[in-house]
């Protein structure tokens, strides 16, 4: 389970870091088109073949050689940061353009407009996709097992493989995801009230 | 104080405005009317440099505030913050802090609405946040004070104390434009109309020259 926390944990903040900056190259006109490509290349290829390609292809590449968590690490986490680019620009463009617009006016420079204005609006709206995206993250972190990461999953397989009986071992391991969902989904919620009650105060 | 000469502005190839000159000297309250689309939000924002002239010439000698139709103000932020958040940005120490906070609490105590301070936008009235917006443009000691449809979606006695409210700051030596649909509202406040109708101007009036401003302007309407 640690392992399959540790791949969730840092492709998740690999994911964020990176989404956000991203965003904020494609929001400043940085590099728009490379943002956009990128985000394309991620999002219409499958997980496993990204994670294919760090783990198996890099070494011949270019000559990098990654243990199996640095690969699955920087592979989930590559993953998401375009599914977070995407998130953030959705949450960006639900805010009405007065907004932007109300800053300019009042003379705000872009830097504490971003930070101050613009970013906890998004940060709200965006919360409970965010939470979602670390669910789907969790989960596909089964993945690992194709470059022989022996996450819960893979650990299952075994198991039912050695004992010749599938079901018990394959309930275990779903309800131990099941129940890191649940847990996510419980300090989500939390978060997201406390958000909401800042909100109403 | 505002010079316009011959601007134009397209939208997609629609022409908003066209050609349309106005001088102004002194302050004052210059009324925007026209019917919707007419081009006079379109005006505003060009003076407030939110949007570009697509020709002519623009200028605009002093600072300006700008109060929103929908007030745009930050949901996140209490009233208070809405109104200080811009000016600390500019304050070197704490006493420049105090003092903007000072500003604003006189500004909300001069709009009557001292006692929602503390508040977020979204507990407020549409009066209350009005008020807010303009206590909050005003925090920028503007020059000129641009107002759109500052009256829209608002009832007959909350538009008589943005009369009263607006007419205040006018006193104060600030100039205003105001763009509204509202020839009622705005016969009663300012002290020019002009008239915009298909993105040009159809009437340039002072409004103490007529007895009946309202029905002059509703023939222009048609």
């Amino acid at each position: 389970m640690i392992f399959t926390l540790q791949l969730m944990f840092g492709g998740i903040a690999i994911g964020v870091t990176l989404g956000v900056l991203l965003s904020v190259l494609r929001y400043c006109r940085i590099c728009v088109a490379p943002v956009k490509g990128w985000v394309s290349i991620i999002r219409g290829t499958p997980l496993i073949l990204q994670l294919s390609i760090i783990y198996f292809a890099a070494p011949t590449m270019a000559g990098i050689r990654l243990d199996m968590l640095p690969a699955g690490v920087i592979a989930f986490g590559l993953n998401s940061s375009a599914y977070v680019a995407e998130i953030l620009r959705s949450g960006v463009e639900s805010l009405p353009k007065g907004q932007f617009e109300a800053a300019r006016t009042l003379g705000i420079p872009a830097f504490h407009m971003w930070k101050d204005i613009i970013l906890p609006q998004v940060v709200r709206n965006v919360f409970p996709a965010m939470v979602n995206e670390i669910i789907a993250l969790l989960k596909e972190t089964t993945l690992i097992s194709i470059i022989g990461g022996m996450d819960m999953m893979r650990r299952s397989q075994i198991i039912a493989a050695e004992q010749f009986e599938y079901f018990t071992p394959l309930c275990i391991a779903g309800a131990y995801y099941y129940c890191l969902v649940l847990f996510i989904e419980f300090i989500g919620r939390r978060i997201e009230r406390r958000m909401v009650n800042d909100k109403n105060s | 104080m505002i010079k316009i000469r011959n601007a134009c502005k397209c939208y997609g190839g629609i022409k908003v405005l066209e050609d349309v000159s106005i001088r102004v000297e002194k302050s004052g309250i210059l009324g925007l009317a026209g019917p919707s689309g007419s081009g006079k939000s379109t005006l505003l924002r060009c003076l407030q440099k939110l949007e570009t002239l697509d020709g002519g010439f623009l200028e605009c000698n002093g600072k300006t505030g700008f109060m929103f139709q929908d007030f745009q103000l930050f949901p996140h932020m209490t009233v208070l913050e809405n109104l200080v958040y811009a000016p600390n940005l500019n304050a070197k120490n704490v006493q420049c802090r105090q003092n903007n906070e000072k500003r604003a609490r006189e500004t909300l105590k001069n709009l009557g609405i001292e006692s929602k301070m503390q508040e977020y936008p979204r507990s407020l009235s549409g009066g209350q946040k009005q008020r807010v917006a303009l206590a909050r443009s005003l925090m920028v000691n503007p020059d000129i004070l641009l107002c759109d449809e500052p009256t829209s979606g608002l009832d007959v006695a909350t538009t008589m104390d943005v009369v009263v409210m607006l007419k205040s700051v006018g006193e104060t030596g600030v100039a205003m434009v105001i763009a509204s649909h509202d020839l009622d509202f705005l016969t009663k406040i300012s002290d020019r109309i002009i008239l915009l109708k298909d993105g040009k101007i159809a009437v340039d009036m002072e409004t103490k020259n007529h007895s009946d401003p309202v029905n002059h302007l509703k023939k222009y309407y048609a």
